[in-house]
């Protein structure tokens, strides 16, 4: 966008704000006291029709997921307490992420700025992008069995494509005035690349690593999902196998905070590593 | 004529190279079977795929069902999933856009669930629905509504406020403010959320009949995996990357189509 704008919110809670003061009304439309109603208004719910067990069975109530999350921090499930667990798909994660990322982000890089190179890779890595990275688990396992690399192979390939887009394509987007600036300033090629292109590259990637972490996340869960003795995709598989619902959710809760939490860093780091990123609306 | 035309000539090199690259990973793929350097237990060549492919065409041997047949019961079940996120995601999504009610109401719950990969869910999915379609369906389902609810969000939110103010001025209500200034101009937004969600829906529908399925796409390369069989694998993986590009290819053109009338 161009011309900033400003979030329509905030001019409807300014006028509100002036015209009425105290009311009923005012703390019905207020925004915390209807996240507070519709929290609670889920966990009501929920505790409901676990406890009517509409679904039979297949729901735990949230004081029972509480209890088994407690449970698994102590007890350990196949050798390892919940945090074990957690840190072996964390590893996982880390390991394919960053395999992928060393590789992609330059080769992305690479293929804007020089037309060999695109059409030498492109085509190839046009013939394998619409794959979709969950189809390469079974071929994975047939490569490199159900170990740690089957794992990290998924993860790789899955983060490689968002990661190679993402930079290739910020490097596209560049307004080309900012390259007329430095050739006015009398700077060559190399000035170019170093001095525009990374930089006005570099919240494109960061956008790319974004998608990729989630990406990795599917990833990892799916590989856990079909074979594994540890991480938290076989907690949830152990608790469907034993038939045991609040170890399920219980999984399914961790890998949210866990998964909220590393995109929380990502951005973290990308608000500290390039401070020159225009603010986009916030969601 | 008033101007020249003038040519650009691509160099010899850019022509060539595209079709040179895919010979040589073609060629290396067919080699390194050929000549054993990677065992045909692990990779089947192209050419075994090929054969296999014009074979399962019509045999439904080793896996129950002729290949166009798992292809048709993958669509069917992304389709039903991805057309039920739009219809829930896109309405929910500019509702908590505009509405404050609806946005207090819906968004701590969406905050809740979408971190979580919809491919965790499948488990209390076979739990509440069985291995069937409706399983499948909700995953689908899951994975779709995320990027709709947040494109037609954004796409609300990031309405000119001179034109609410304007209409404002004007004296309209809330409900026409939405309906003729906030969904139009959130159009655009909602169409990029179409072909999001299809490639979303895809990939997770892989993921669901990976681990419970008789049939369709991610079922052929289970099988293919439990029977030993590495050209079935990289059959059902051509067939899945495949079949993806059609669906984008055609819902691009409805979204063309959809998007011609709208100026930006």
């Amino acid at each position: 966008m161009a011309t900033p704008t400003r979030s329509i919110a905030n001019e409807i809670q300014l006028q509100v704000r002036e015209k009425r003061p105290f009311t009923i009304f005012t703390v019905l439309k207020n925004r915390w006291f209807l996240y507070a109603v519709s929290i609670t208004a889920f966990f009501l719910v929920w505790d409901t029709v676990a406890y009517r067990r509409v679904f039979g069975g297949g729901l735990a109530r949230p004081q029972e997921v509480i209890t088994q999350l407690g449970k698994m921090m102590v007890d350990p499930i196949a050798g390892k307490s919940l945090l074990g667990h957690v840190w072996a798909s964390t590893q996982r994660i880390l390991i394919g992420f960053s395999l992928a990322s060393i590789v992609a982000v330059p080769l992305g890089l690479m293929m804007a700025l020089n037309r060999y190179v695109n059409a030498f890779v492109r085509p190839v890595f046009d013939l394998l992008k619409p794959m979709p990275p969950i189809a390469w688990i079974s071929i994975a396992i047939l490569w490199f069995g159900i170990g740690e690399e089957s794992k990290v192979f998924i993860i790789v390939v899955g983060t490689f494509v968002p990661c190679l887009l993402n930079s290739f394509n910020g490097v596209r987007l560049i307004e080309p005035q900012l390259y007329d600036v430095v050739r006015m300033l009398g700077g060559n090629r190399r000035d170019e690349i170093i001095q525009v292109c990374f930089p006005a590259a570099f919240p494109a990637i960061f956008a790319g690593l974004q998608i990729s972490l989630s990406i990795a996340w599917t990833c990892v869960l799916a590989a856990e999902l079909v074979s594994s003795r540890s991480g938290l995709g076989f907690i949830i598989i152990q608790g469907m196998t034993l038939s045991r619902p609040a170890q399920i959710i219980g999984g399914m809760l961790v890998i949210a905070v866990v998964a909220w939490g590393m995109s929380l860093l990502v951005s973290g780091l990308e608000k500290y590593l390039c401070p020159w990123k225009r603010e986009v609306m916030n969601q | 004529m008033a101007y020249e035309e003038v040519k650009v000539k691509t160099p010899l090199g850019l022509r060539v190279l595209p079709f040179a690259s895919l010979l040589l990973f073609f060629g290396t793929w067919q080699a390194i079977i050929d000549f054993g350097v990677v065992p045909n237990t692990m990779l089947a060549s192209p050419v075994q795929v090929f054969k296999l492919f014009l074979l399962k065409l019509t045999d439904p041997n080793p896996d129950g069902a002729v290949l166009m047949r798992h292809a048709w019961t993958s669509v069917q079940e992304a389709f039903t999933g991805y057309i039920l996120s739009l219809l829930v995601g896109i309405p929910l999504g500019l509702m908590m856009g505009w509405f404050v009610v609806a946005e207090g109401l819906a968004r701590p719950i969406f905050e809740l669930i979408r971190p979580i990969p919809p491919i965790a869910w499948i488990p209390l999915t076979i739990f509440w629905f069985g291995i069937g379609i409706s399983g499948k369906v909700f995953i689908i389902w899951i994975a779709g509504i995320v990027p709709c609810v947040i494109n037609s969000f954004v796409g609300v939110r990031m309405t000119n406020p001179t034109l609410i103010q304007m209409a404002r001025t004007y004296g309209a209500s809330d409900w026409q403010i939405f309906r003729q200034i906030c969904i139009p101009s959130a159009l655009p937004m909602v169409f990029g959320a179409l072909q999001i969600a299809l490639a979303y829906c895809w990939t997770n529908l892989v993921g669901a009949e990976l681990l419970a399925a008789d049939n369709g796409l991610g079922y052929l390369i289970t099988m293919g995996r439990r029977l030993a069989m590495p050209d079935m694998v990289v059959l059902g993986m051509i067939m899945v990357g495949l079949t993806g590009v059609i669906i984008g290819v055609i819902i691009d053109y409805v979204e063309k189509r959809l998007l011609a009338g709208i100026r930006r």
